[in-house]
């Protein structure tokens, strides 16, 4: 059965005494925890230092939560923000990444709960790289339904079936079909055991599947 | 009801689910403009920086933060401790005169006394009624002489 993600008012997570998950192992500069003690003594260099690590991390999952750029950009600020302030009280139990992801997911979801779920999409431009990957050629290739398909029109599709998504589906298929976030860490982030963010994802994906049927032939 | 196991084992990739799999990968190259994205950063650590500003200090920190100001400007530093001086020079005066004006009423002017307010206790044991005793019986003994305080420089009668 899918549970609830747990929102505090504040949109600020509770830390839990799950243990704590690495984070990125390649990971240039001082670690996390180095820079969250800076940050939390008031070096605002060290934050700097885990927003230009993170920023991207955040801004993708805002942005493929909420198909809008504009919007992603002032919850990527907002969530960054809220992480500072909150900064003092956070102990460490859970590991900075986990911590400011949660921050991001309950934001992202209060944000649309607040404001009208069938936003316009606002896109970011394909990169011009997208030509050269193979499921890219794969997808357009010979005898593909895709074929005769605009890029444009691929895209809108796409995001206009995540945004059919419950907000929980959603979030499990962002953290884990494009950032490739393990379950594990979903499960963390989301509060919710393994067990069911699979379940998520796997009803996520079926609801999709059925969406972008005309693709899927 | 489809089980969670038989949901897991039944996740299976199917050519639907790959097919999916590749759509959702191109995705990830949708990508932001880099000056949008410079410029978010930087909106987030103006923020920040104003947070941080704006973050209440302890009495110490202050302190702390004050203190090379102090040695940097001395002159101002010392005309500080001196208003700092003369500001709890006057508290004290005020409080004096304050503790002063608020008299228990021993020791005021008669016109003062008049609206000094007794105590309800006092007044209370300045209306005693004595009891009424046989005729011939006296509460105190008749004086005859003075008192028995013998007060300096004071003449007292001859017995």
């Amino acid at each position: 059965m899918v549970g609830d993600i747990d929102l505090e008012p504040d949109d600020l997570p509770e830390e839990t005494d799950e243990e704590i998950i690495d984070d990125d192992p390649v990971q240039e500069g001082p670690p996390d925890d180095e820079l969250v003690l800076k940050a939390q003594q008031g070096d605002v260099h060290a934050f700097d230092q885990l927003v230009e690590r993170y920023h991207d991390k955040i801004y993708g999952l805002t942005y493929n939560m909420t198909s809008n750029r504009e919007d992603a950009e002032d919850l990527t600020q907002e969530v960054f923000v809220k992480a500072f302030e909150a900064l003092p009280r956070f102990k460490g139990k859970s590991s900075f990444y986990t911590w400011i992801y949660r921050i991001a997911v309950n934001k992202t979801i209060n944000y649309r709960k607040k404001r009208n779920r069938k936003r316009a999409l606002s896109l970011d431009a394909f990169d011009q790289e997208i030509k050269t990957d193979e499921a890219y050629h794969d997808l357009t290739s010979k005898g593909s339904p895709l074929r005769n398909i605009s890029l444009t029109e691929l895209q809108k599709k796409l995001n206009e079936a995540l945004q059919n998504l419950s907000d929980k589906h959603r979030t499990v298929v962002v953290m884990h079909d494009m950032q490739g976030i393990p379950h594990e860490e979903i499960a963390e982030v989301v509060g919710a055991s393994v067990g069911t963010v699979r379940s998520r994802l796997f009803y996520a994906r079926r609801q999709m599947q059925s969406e972008l049927a005309e693709f899927m032939k | 009801m489809i089980g969670e196991k038989e949901l897991i084992e039944g996740s299976a990739e199917t050519e639907a689910d790959v097919m999916l799999q590749k759509l959702l990968h191109l995705k990830t190259y949708e990508r932001p403009e880099t000056a949008r994205m410079t410029r978010n950063r930087q909106n987030i650590m103006r923020k920040v920086r104003e947070a941080e500003a704006n973050r209440k200090k302890s009495i110490f920190e202050r302190l702390e933060l004050s203190i090379p100001w102090f040695f940097a400007e001395p002159k101002y530093g010392i005309a500080l401790l001196f208003v700092a001086f003369a500001a709890l020079q006057y508290a004290n005066i005020s409080s004096r005169n304050a503790s002063r004006n608020q008299s228990t009423g021993i020791y005021t002017t008669s016109q003062l006394a008049d609206t000094y307010q007794q105590p309800a206790m006092l007044a209370a044991t300045n209306n005693i009624v004595y009891p009424e005793l046989p005729a011939g019986i006296r509460y105190f003994p008749e004086q005859h002489q003075s008192s028995d305080i013998m007060f300096v420089n004071r003449i007292e009668p001859q017995r």
